[in-house]
């Protein structure tokens, strides 16, 4: 056996682990031989067909890299199948979770450490450390399953959350309505911003930090009239009602996304007039030179999130149909 | 057959050999077998397995409990031999009878299959 042979063997084994290296090396160079010896036949061979049979055999053998690999039978990607689901099911509910946390958080921090608070200022920090946030959120959680990957077993997987615990059966349809789920988290998720919108016109300054510029007393004008409001509650209430028909159904027909589109541009409609015809956020919170910069600036914004909300909702029905 | 077409074939081939080494392994080695003993009795019975992936697949049984494996130090050279357990041969015998449902199987929907 020459040299080539040993550089060969000791490749396969240099990243084996301790106790089995010399076992295996031993099989290696016993198979070696025997190939050698089977492509030399009976006859005396000589050197140069010995050195040429040796080198024919480790061809055939191949990359010894990549016997190796076959030998330490490891996984060759950072997130393999069975570490797939937890790793989704991580994503779905921590980077959500990070973003709420981190947008809230910077927010207030903002608010309450800045002297005259600006609306660029507050979105470019927040939008920073929210995107740093996610990004230092997503490389933990891949690092950290990347690394749970190579020490698993196939029984700790099937006790991981995103994992099954049961054999798939056709019942399982029926428990995991993933239409009917969706259609029922954003039902409820747009009720929860309904009631926020509604509580608008309620919400001391002081609740948000910026209590000093008005005396704590509301972002609405107290002067407008008490016919607006009960028209901007009046709508809301009938948004409630679609949404709460969304969540008891669990579906959404197409009559009621019109519906729904018909009165958030009836809301936005109200709105608009609203702004352009009086004075409806609090004066003290409005410069009297940029007043009516301010309020088109307030309409353009509600007209942007109309437009963007019809949108989502018409691509999501076409992408339920 | 055009080069995407053979080059899928080879594809589906490699995936139709390997699930065939180890049931073919464990047959094989119903007889005390070392390395390269068992791949010329492969080879002659024309499944057709290369040495880089055979021994591995051999030590990733004895790991499963299917094969023991023992050295014979008395011969001039020491050499690995593999038996099969009393496990590896139920799991042998296991696979044979899915065999020849899939042989059965398959040469049902040919038959159909054929004008």
């Amino acid at each position: 056996m020459s040299a080539l042979t040993d550089i060969y063997v000791d490749t396969v084994i240099e990243h084996l682990p301790e106790k089995s290296r010399d076992d295996i090396a031993a099989e290696i160079r016993a198979t070696i031989d025997d190939m050698v010896e089977a492509r030399l036949g009976d006859g005396g061979p000589s050197t140069d067909s010995q050195t040429v049979a040796e080198r024919e055999v480790l061809e055939q053998l191949g990359d010894p890299v990549l016997l190796s690999r076959e030998y330490t039978n490891s996984p060759q990607h950072l997130i393999g199948p069975t570490s797939y689901p937890l790793f989704i099911w991580s994503l779905r509910w921590v980077l959500p979770a990070v973003a709420v946390l981190s947008v809230l958080t910077n927010v207030i921090v903002h608010i309450a450490t800045t002297p005259q608070v600006q609306l660029g200022a507050l979105l470019g920090q927040t939008i920073g450390s929210t995107v740093t946030a996610l990004l230092t959120a997503f490389a933990v959680i891949t690092i950290l399953i990347g690394l749970g990957d190579r020490n698993m077993d196939t029984g700790a997987t099937e006790k991981l959350p995103g994992a099954r615990s049961e054999p798939w059966s056709v019942d399982d349809l029926h428990r995991r309505d993933v239409r009917g789920s969706q259609i029922r988290a954003e039902a409820i998720l747009n009720l929860v911003f309904i009631v926020l919108l509604a509580l608008i016109p309620l919400i001391p300054t002081s609740l948000v930090y910026v209590g000093h510029l008005n005396n704590g007393e509301t972002f609405i004008d107290p002067d407008l009239g008490a016919g607006w409001l009960l028209g901007y509650w009046g709508f809301l209430a009938l948004m409630a009602v679609l949404e709460a028909i969304k969540l008891v159904r669990s579906s959404a027909s197409a009559a009621l996304l019109i519906t729904g589109a018909i009165l958030d541009v009836t809301i936005a409609v109200f709105l608009t007039i609203a702004l352009l015809t009086q004075q409806v956020l609090h004066p003290d919170l409005t410069s009297t030179s940029g007043a009516e910069v301010q309020q088109i600036i307030t309409v353009i914004a509600i007209w942007v999130l109309v437009v963007w909300d019809q949108v989502s909702t018409r691509r999501t029905y076409r992408a339920r149909l | 057959m055009n080069e995407d077409e053979e080059q899928a074939l080879a594809t589906h081939e490699q995936e139709l050999r390997r699930g065939t080494v180890v049931f073919a392994s464990l047959v094989a080695c119903r007889h005390p077998q070392y390395g390269y003993s068992l791949l010329a009795t492969l080879t002659e019975a024309g499944i057709a397995t290369e040495a880089n992936t055979l021994y591995p697949l051999l030590r990733r049984l004895e790991k499963q409990g299917l094969l023991t494996a023992e050295w014979n130090t008395e011969q001039a050279r020491p050499r690995k031999y593999y038996t099969v357990t009393a496990g590896g041969a139920e799991v042998a015998a296991a696979l044979h009878t899915q065999w020849l449902g899939l042989n059965s199987s398959i040469t049902t929907l040919w038959k159909e299959g054929t004008p």
